[in-house]
């Protein structure tokens, strides 16, 4: 049976191909178009999944969409009536786009796909996060918790799952609505703070380690807590519903003082935690670290709901606020919870594979861990024709378009060193891990591009993890990245918990940079360049059964440097999405300071002047 | 450009660029053009199968996508909002398999068109960021008319045949004007109409859709697979 999933339409638009139950292909759009978070329709994530499926459309099964758009707009129209005489911009302009064409996204779906509507299905929002949490997580029976800005009209909803005679049984335990949001209000503080919502989150994150909860009561009172464990928002401090007046009301800021304009310089450093910070500074990152502190609050509260409704120890998380890793840390170390499982992508953009899951398995006797599946999902590409044309392109060329204060004069010429497949790996993994040794920065593409937003060692950008040198070059001469966001590292299994400190059944939670936790004292000078001012990190636990190349290369560091970690962050440069093709990786490689990029078994070099 | 482009563009500057959100509203969709340039010429570069042809294209793509981040940094430093770039759905412009000659054709009579706007908006501006970013970009969008034209003859095309395909490409690109002048005209036909039923409406259905945002949980069921089964 041939089951594609298809998101599309807010944001992170993707496509999932499953035959038989397993899945062929994942990806999201973005990664084929270059435009991060793109919620177009997935045309070019379709095209590829059926490709390496080796099928058409007409050989298509099903195709599920993973909301339900007839609700979604009742949703939208009724919250832009309520501001009413306050919302004729919201109302002309959801309308406009919901009239116009996202309400007729199951026909858009036939039309596009040339596919008989009675293929097409569709599943709520929040249940396909809760396909998506369930479906790959193992579990025989679980609770699913599933937390993010909004979908058809819940915000938050709470589910149990269970197999039961081979088929997936997702039972909603609660659904809390629209408007009363844990991820709105942290996309608004996310605006308050200066950051672009919907897509910094993460940057908050990261502040709030630099802060107090000085002002937690102030978001205790906002984010009421209720006493079945489910919480309210009290509206008057934002405009969920009426969104072009700002993310938040004037009631906000007369209760935390002016917001942060963007782009005003923000003196923290995560690479300088004794830095002097100034006391306006201080105060947005104590409200950071307020907000941050009342989400993880919140979310424990559902969390006790959800285990008393599951009795169970396994726990699924997905949703946009499920990339919080300090929360999910939380829920871990403090719920009752003792098993946690979070897809490689827990956003919208995995939705496509949670859908076509559930599709498959409602029509067959799939077991639960056949379902199980890695991050690897995404596009390969043939390195050959891209080292072809290196020979044919002068480097000088590019000195006009270097990336801000990245010397020029260091671009003449590069090397090309092939190492031959059989033995190269070993030959390779032990170059590139001398140059590490030297401070150099290294890309590193490698067969299938991740599904999600983590860099998995398939398309990385890598550094020796004491080298805060590296790390500060790193942040200003290649990744364009603020200061206070800081690095993570990658792991093999051996040494995880050498570093970490963690518990031993907790090591495989760790594969795809979901939960921020401790170094051990002793091993913090080792990884001080890829660790955060609370001393903490969120780490890549790699095994060589999910990618050997990286473990490869990870060992032959561990060699030289004593320990197989490196710091690993997402090869892709400021504004973009991962890079997905070897040439995206090369103009990379071409205006910025990294020293060396790696296209499968090639290993190109700067030849620096003397 | 003719002389009624160039009087429009200097309108526009003098006149509706004096709001700041009209102008980086402008410039953001500039950024989005350059991009989508630089999305066309990477899969111009998967298609191609020469490596020189690949490595022209390469060092072309590497200019543009400088070109899209001059405007985004324009935005970036004008605006006291974040940053959210436009997007455009990606469409490409041939099916795959088109002798990469007509992507280079079409490619070549967009940087005629955008060096000659470019041109005309660098000279109307006043000193500032703009300009400055624009002074660099019209320089380099010359050198690709140049570029694109010299790789055609490259690639074995006559002047004659090149001439042709561009006047295609000049009808194509006249035709694709004409649809977003459309859409525009539909769009505001859109705005109007949705205008007058909001104000006809809304007062009728907001107290009940205050209500429903008052509820506190879902009860509806969306907890299984819908449509056909």
């Amino acid at each position: 049976m041939n089951v594609l999933g298809i998101s599309y339409g807010y944001h992170d638009a993707s496509a999932t191909l499953v035959v038989d139950g397993q899945i062929v292909a994942a990806m999201a759009e973005e990664r084929l178009t270059r435009q991060k978070h793109d919620a177009h329709f997935p045309t070019y994530a379709i095209r590829h999944c059926l490709s390496v499926g080796g099928i058409g459309t007409e050989d298509l099964d099903k195709v599920v969409f993973h909301e339900d758009p007839h609700t979604k707009f009742t949703r939208v129209i009724t919250s832009s009536l309520a501001p009413f005489p306050h919302s004729r911009r919201e109302f002309v302009n959801s309308a406009k786009s919901w009239l116009g064409e996202k309400l007729w996204a199951l026909n858009t779906l036939s039309a596009r796909l040339d596919l008989d509507p009675a293929k097409i299905t569709y599943v709520g929002h929040h249940f396909s996060h809760a396909a998506q949490a369930f479906m790959g997580s193992g579990f025989e029976r679980s609770a699913i918790l599933i937390v993010d800005a909004v979908g058809d009209w819940s915000s938050t909803a709470l589910y149990t799952g269970e197999w039961v005679d081979g088929r997936p049984q997702i039972e909603r335990v609660t659904e809390i609505a629209f408007p009363h949001s844990l991820g709105l209000v942290y996309s608004a503080i996310t605006a308050y703070l200066g950051f672009r919502p919907n897509d910094s989150e993460a940057t908050t994150m990261a502040l709030a380690a630099f802060g107090t909860p000085r002002f937690a009561d102030v978001f205790r009172e906002i984010i009421e807590a209720k006493p079945d464990g489910t919480y309210t928002v009290d509206q008057r401090y934002f405009n969920f519903a009426n969104f072009y007046k700002g993310a938040y009301t004037e009631a906000l800021v007369e209760k935390l003082g002016p917001a942060r304009e963007s782009g005003a310089p923000l003196g923290l450093d995560c690479l300088d935690p004794d830095a002097a910070i100034s006391e306006e500074d201080q105060r947005f990152a104590d409200i950071a670290a307020s907000i941050q502190c009342v989400l993880e609050e919140r979310i424990l509260g559902l969390c006790g709901t959800l285990h008393t409704a599951a009795q169970t120890e396994n726990l699924c998380i997905a949703g946009g606020v499920a990339f919080n890793c300090v929360a999910n840390q939380r829920i871990l170390d403090e719920s009752a919870f003792s098993s946690l499982y979070i897809p490689p992508d827990p956003g919208d953009g995995g939705t496509s594979v949670g859908t076509a899951l559930f599709a498959a398995a409602q029509a067959g006797d799939l077991t639960p861990s056949g379902l199980c599946h890695g991050a690897y999902l995404g596009k390969s590409y043939e390195e050959a024709p891209t080292l072809e044309m290196i020979e044919h392109v002068n480097p000088t060329h590019f000195r006009r378009y270097m990336k801000v204060g990245v010397d020029a004069a260091q671009n003449n010429n590069w090397k090309v060193e092939r190492f031959e497949p059989e033995d190269g790996l070993s030959g390779l993994c032990a170059a590139v891990a001398d140059r590490l040794m030297q401070g150099e920065l290294v890309g590193w593409f490698q067969g299938n591009f991740e599904m999600g937003p983590r860099a998995l060692g398939n398309r990385s950008l890598l550094a020796r993890p004491d080298d805060f040198d590296a790390a500060r070059r790193l942040s200003t001469l290649v990744k364009n990245r603020a200061p206070y966001r800081p690095y993570a590292f990658s792991v093999t299994d051996g040494d995880a918990q050498a570093l970490l400190d963690i518990p031993a059944d907790q090591v495989r939670f760790h594969r795809w940079m979901q939960l921020a936790v401790p170094v051990r004292p002793e091993a913090a000078k080792m990884v001080q360049a890829a660790l955060h001012v609370d001393q903490t990190t969120r780490p890549q636990v790699c095994f060589a059964e999910d990618n050997p190349r990286y473990h490869a290369l990870l060992s032959a560091f561990g060699e030289r440097f004593g320990k197989a970690v490196l710091l690993n962050t997402s090869f892709n440069p400021s504004g973009y999405p991962l890079v997905a093709t070897p040439e995206e990786a090369l103009v990379m490689f071409a205006r910025t300071d990294l020293d060396v990029l790696v296209l499968g078994d090639a290993m190109i070099t700067k030849v620096r002047p003397d | 450009m003719s002389m009624m482009e160039r009087i429009k563009v200097r309108a526009l500057v003098s006149v509706f660029w004096r709001s700041k959100q009209t102008m980086l509203s402008a410039v953001n969709g500039f950024q989005a053009t350059e991009a989508d340039g630089v999305w066309h010429l990477l899969r111009g570069i998967e298609g191609a199968e020469d490596p020189k042809v690949r490595a022209t294209l390469f060092e072309h793509m590497i200019e543009e996508e400088a070109h899209a981040e001059a405007f985004g940094l324009v935005c970036r430093e004008e605006s006291a909002q974040a940053f959210v770039p436009t997007f455009y759905e990606r469409e490409d412009i041939f099916p795959t398999g088109t002798p990469i000659w007509k992507l280079i054709a079409y490619v070549h009579v967009g940087e005629v068109d955008a060096t000659a706007r470019f041109g005309v908006l660098r000279d109307a501006l006043p000193p500032g960021r703009l300009k400055e970013a624009l002074k660099t970009i019209v320089a380099d969008e010359e050198g690709h008319i140049d570029l694109t034209h010299d790789l055609l003859l490259e690639l074995g095309a006559s002047e004659a045949e090149i001439r042709k395909t561009y006047r295609r490409v000049r009808l194509r690109r006249a035709w694709e004007g004409w649809l977003r002048s459309g859409k525009r005209i539909v769009n505001w036909v859109a705005v109007t109409l949705l205008s007058g039923v909001y104000f006809v409406m809304a007062p009728f259905f907001y107290r009940t859709a205050r209500a429903k945002l008052r509820q506190n949980t879902v009860e509806y069921d969306n907890n299984r697979l819908k449509g056909a089964q």
